[in-house]
């Protein structure tokens, strides 16, 4: 049994698969990835579906790392969001309690929905 | 800035924290002019919601001045006074692009965790627990707004703020459960619970035609504002009577109503003596999240073929839900949070033209700085307290 996730991001297929890989938009962790990754047209004009599929090993690795917080399955997933935030918003959506963006890491460790000081806000990158 | 923040279970209080920044371009800061206390902030305060946070800065209804944009934010300027929706939207995706702004796909930043309890994400909300987002709140000197051409609606007369500050949440809230009813004219209304969201349910519904709206509550003071303010024709009041579907029936000539709001939620305070011992008990040790009378009620009052339409919220799990009822009466349920950005500018007309002005369900007028005393004559419903203002 394989990891597969999928997403559909609001936009036609060319320009998913563009964006997909220039600089900017391109999700950095699938790609380091050995991942087969298609697209396809979401029926009834809903833009773009994109499958991840992590193959064989991909599945095992999830059971073992799920507890580690480092599920590879997570990260794609959270790729596959930031990636569809940048596409159809042009931002990553932060909040005071995940100020970098959705983070599998983040899940456990929350900060509290209160405004960042500034030498929080210089660690998470968006001083 | 000061802001009043979640500090354990039936525990708030007011502290120092600091400023809000633009974190994104599509970014706006608000200084906070007016907030409020909700209904559904009582369901943090009593630690029915899960993921919440020591520290998290509570709040989902308030209004304000634009003190600072970012630089993809075109239809707002510094200075522009707005009312903020509570649900945090993005306007591209495909559910914003349908209306269905609580649904958005891009603004809540913990997905995973929403994922996890609901199958999919919904969307941000201000104030609103960790599974919404963890967003700071509103009950605050000043708040960040995301995406802030899609929300902050811009208030240009000079209607009071105690006049449009619930289109934040609570008079759309209401509007749709009774939108929800698809009332054509001459329908009974059955309205579970007269807080806030009931009022403007039930003032909802007789705006839109229904000839008999129900009433349904414990409290003869929220009651009366139901009759007097609102618009109800006939109450309910279980305190005096708990066979609530009973009395719907005798005051539908058996019929039931043809549609029903659920405006209570996961914190129903009636029930039958061992069903609501049972959910209590459950909710307490947290095997259960949701207690249900209100809607099991709802359910079995309602006319066969009627809608159930729920905008109390609820939060997770809920026992004895009378599926047979449902199935076989052919009901239709019809739920979700607001759809705030759907409806602010028509309700705002109603407003402007004098159909409805929404102060009449504020009783009480604080300091920010008395948020923790607010909380506690809110929650236990002391001095006929039915919609509380704080003044940052």
């Amino acid at each position: 049994m394989s990891a597969r996730t999928a997403i559909t991001v609001n936009r036609d297929r060319d320009e998913v698969q563009r964006l997909w890989s220039e600089p900017g938009t391109r999700p950095d962790h699938i790609a380091d990835l050995d991942a087969t990754v298609t697209f396809k047209e979401a029926p009834g004009d809903r833009g773009t579906e994109i499958h991840v599929d992590l193959g064989p090993g991909g599945r095992l690795d999830a059971v073992t790392k799920r507890f580690t917080g480092a599920d590879p399955l997570a990260k794609v997933k959270d790729d596959l969001r930031r990636f569809k935030q940048l596409v159809e918003t042009g931002e990553i959506s932060r909040s005071d309690s995940t100020p970098e963006g959705e983070r599998a890491e983040r899940k456990l460790g929350q900060r509290p929905a209160q405004p960042l000081d500034d030498s929080e806000l210089q660690k998470a990158g968006v001083a | 800035m000061r802001a009043n923040v979640w500090s354990g279970r039936n525990t708030v209080q007011v502290e120092n924290v600091p400023d809000p920044k633009v974190l994104n371009e599509r970014d706006a800061i608000v200084k906070i002019s007016s907030t409020a206390i909700c209904g559904s902030d009582l369901h943090l305060y009593d630690g029915y919601i899960p993921t919440m946070k020591r520290g998290d800065i509570l709040g989902h209804e308030f209004m304000g001045e634009v003190v600072e944009t970012g630089r993809r934010v075109e239809k707002l300027t510094v200075g522009d006074r707005v009312v903020v929706p509570f649900p945090i939207a993005c306007g591209n995706c495909w559910s914003c692009k349908h209306e269905l702004y609580s649904l958005c796909e891009n603004s809540n930043p913990n997905a995973g965790i929403a994922e996890k309890l609901f199958g999919h994400p919904t969307c941000g909300i201000f104030g609103y627990s960790h599974i919404t987002g963890g967003y700071a709140g509103g009950q605050a000197e000043y708040a960040r707004v995301p995406f802030a051409d899609v929300g902050p609606f811009k208030i240009e007369d000079d209607l009071t703020d105690e006049q449009v500050l619930f289109l934040s949440d609570i008079f759309p809230t209401g509007y749709m459960g009774a939108d929800f009813c698809d009332i054509k004219g001459g329908e009974s209304i059955a309205v579970f619970g007269a807080g806030p969201v009931g009022q403007f349910a039930i003032a909802s519904a007789v705006m839109l035609g229904a000839e008999q709206v129900i009433a349904i509550d414990q409290y003869d003071y929220r009651l009366a504002m139901a009759r007097n303010k609102a618009g109800a024709t006939d109450i309910v009041d279980f305190s005096k009577d708990a066979d609530i579907v009973e009395q719907l029936k005798l005051l539908t000539g058996g019929r039931g109503p043809d549609a029903v709001i659920d405006a209570v939620g996961m914190e129903a305070a009636h029930g039958h003596g061992a069903l609501h011992a049972a959910d209590r008990v459950k909710q307490a040790t947290r095997s259960e999240t949701d207690r249900g009378h209100a809607l099991r009620d709802a359910i079995l009052a309602c006319r066969p073929g009627g809608i159930v339409s729920i905008i109390g919220v609820y939060g997770g799990l809920m026992d004895k839900f009378p599926m047979g009822a449902l199935m076989n009466k052919g009901l239709t349920i019809r739920t979700g949070q607001c759809h705030v950005h759907r409806y602010i500018k028509p309700l705002y007309e109603r407003v402007r033209n004098g159909d409805i002005d929404p102060s009449f369900v504020v009783t009480h007028r604080l300091g920010l700085d008395l948020a923790p005393d607010a909380y506690e004559t809110f929650k236990h419903k002391q001095d006929e307290c039915v919609k509380v203002v704080l003044k940052p």
